[in-house]
C-alpha cells in the first residue's frame, strides 16, 4: 500500500505546500465574499477570521510572519474596536488550539485588541479623501508588529525578573523586524482587497467608501 | 504607484529574512554579556570543574532519573562517575570539566552524550522559538501531572533564568548551565 504520510517534506517543501493551501483557503473566500448579501458584516468576519487562522497557522514555518496582525488592524479601521477585539480574540485563541494554548494565549488576545483599538482610533489618519492610503496603513502595520510583541513579551515576566526585562526584549528584536517586516507586505498586498470586500459588507457604510491608493 | 510599494515590501522581507541568523547572532552574544557571573554557579560541584563548562539536569522529586535518583552524580567529560553530592536538595546528574564549548546546543549534546545516553537529549526545532527541549534522560515534559496547566523543561544559565533558548545560548568559559522542570 503507498503511505501518503510516509512522504517527508523538507522546510521549503512545506513552505510551498503551506503557502499553496493558504490560496486554497483565500480564493473561495475572496469568491464568497462577493456573492454575499450587503451589510452582512458579520459573515465578512467569520470568512476573515478563518483566513487569519489559516494564514497564521500554515506560516508558522516563516518566523514571526503571518497575516493577522494587519487582519486586525484593517478590522478595527473598517469595523470599529468592540468587533476587533472580538476577532483578536477569537483567532488567538482558535490558532492556538493548533500551535498551542497557554497563558501566552491571553497576552496575545491583549496585543492584537490593542492593535485592533489602534486601528479604530487611527481610522481617520488613515484616510486620504473617501479612500484608504497604503502607505500609512504600512507604517502602521510596520509599527504593531513591535508593538504586538513587547506586549506579549510582558508575559516573560511571570518568569524573569523585572531588570532583565531589557535583555529579554532586545534578544527578540530580531524577531519583532520580521513581524513588522511581514505586516508591511501584508498591508501592501491584503489592504486593497480586504478593505474593498469589508467596504462592501460594511453596516455601517460610511467608513470607507473608495478602495484604496497610495499617498504619502 | 501602489505595485512600487507592493515590490518594496518583499524586497525588504526577504532582506530580513536572509539577514535574520546573522542579526539574532548578533543579540544573542550580547545578551550573553548581561548573563550572571558563573563562580557561584560552581557552588556544590567538584573543585576541579572550576572554570570549566559544566552542565545540571535536576529531575523533579516525584519524577526521579532510574539511575541518578539518590542526590546529584557529578560525571566528568570522560563519563567516568567522579561521586555523588546529596547536599544539593536535588536529584540528578551534573557533566562537567568541558573547555571552549561557545554554542549551547553543540555543547548540551556533547555533554549529555557523555554521560552514554542516560541524559538523552529530545527536542524539536521552531521557526519562531528555536529549539525546544521536551526530553531529558527519558522524561518527556508531558508526562508530568499536576495541580497546574502544563510543564516544561527550563534552562538556567549560571543559575538565573536564560533569556534564551539553547540553541541560541552563547557559553563563556566557566558556564554552568542547568535544566529543572518548571510548571506554568
Amino acid at each position: 500500500m503507498f503511505d501518503a504520510h510516509a512522504a517527508v517534506l523538507t522546510p521549503i517543501e512545506t513552505l510551498i505546500l503551506n503557502v499553496s493551501l493558504l490560496f486554497v483557503v483565500a480564493w473561495p473566500m475572496w469568491v464568497a465574499g462577493k456573492s454575499l448579501r450587503p451589510t452582512n458584516d458579520f459573515a465578512i468576519l467569520a470568512l476573515l477570521a478563518l483566513f487569519a487562522t489559516s494564514g497564521r497557522i500554515l506560516l508558522d514555518p516563516l518566523p514571526n510572519i503571518q497575516p493577522v496582525t494587519v487582519v486586525v488592524l484593517l478590522v478595527g479601521v473598517h469595523y470599529g474596536a468592540s468587533r476587533s477585539i472580538a476577532f483578536a480574540s477569537v483567532v488567538a485563541i482558535s490558532s492556538n488550539l493548533v500551535l498551542g494554548h497557554g497563558l501566552w494565549t491571553l497576552y496575545q488576545v491583549l496585543a492584537w485588541s490593542l492593535v485592533g483599538i489602534i486601528g479604530s482610533s487611527l481610522a481617520e489618519k488613515f484616510r486620504d479623501g473617501d479612500s484608504l492610503s497604503i502607505s500609512r496603513i504600512g507604517l502602521a502595520a510596520f509599527a504593531a508588529g513591535f508593538v504586538f510583541d513587547w506586549v506579549v513579551s510582558i508575559s516573560a515576566l511571570h518568569s524573569i525578573p523585572m531588570e532583565k526585562f531589557p535583555v529579554y526584549i532586545m534578544v527578540g528584536l530580531p524577531f519583532d523586524l520580521a513581524h513588522a517586516a511581514g505586516n508591511l507586505a501584508f498591508a501592501a498586498w491584503l489592504t486593497g482587497p480586504l478593505s474593498e470586500i469589508m467596504t462592501r459588507h460594511s453596516s455601517q457604510r460610511e467608513a470607507v467608501v473608495e478602495p484604496v491608493k497610495v499617498t504619502y | 504607484m501602489s505595485d512600487k510599494v507592493r515590490s518594496l515590501s518583499l524586497v525588504l522581507l526577504l532582506l530580513v529574512l536572509i539577514s535574520l541568523p546573522f542579526l539574532q547572532d548578533r543579540v544573542n552574544r550580547e545578551a550573553a554579556k548581561f548573563v550572571s557571573d558563573n563562580e557561584s554557579a560552581h557552588d556544590g560541584l567538584p573543585i576541579e570543574w572550576n572554570d570549566k563548562q559544566v552542565i545540571c539536569i535536576f529531575f523533579p522529586f516525584d519524577h526521579p532519573h532510574v539511575e541518578f535518583s539518590s542526590g546529584v552524580t557529578m560525571i566528568g567529560p570522560d563519563g567516568v562517575v567522579i561521586g555523588v553530592n546529596d547536599d544539593l536538595n536535588s536529584s540528578g546528574a551534573c557533566v562537567g570539566g568541558f573547555l571552549g564549548y561557545e554554542d549551547g546546543m553543540e555543547f548540551m549534546m556533547d555533554a549529555t552524550r557523555a554521560a552514554g545516553g542516560k541524559l538523552a537529549v529530545g527536542y524539536k526545532t521552531n521557526p519562531n522559538w528555536g529549539e525546544w527541549v521536551h526530553t531529558i534522560g527519558g522524561l518527556n515534559e508531558n508526562e508530568i501531572q499536576g495541580d497546574f496547566n502544563g510543564a516544561y523543561w527550563s534552562l538556567l544559565h549560571n543559575g538565573g533564568y536564560s533569556m534564551v533558548g539553547i540553541g541560541n545560548l552563547v557559553m563563556s568559559e566557566g558556564d554552568v548551565i542547568s535544566w529543572e522542570i518548571a510548571t506554568w
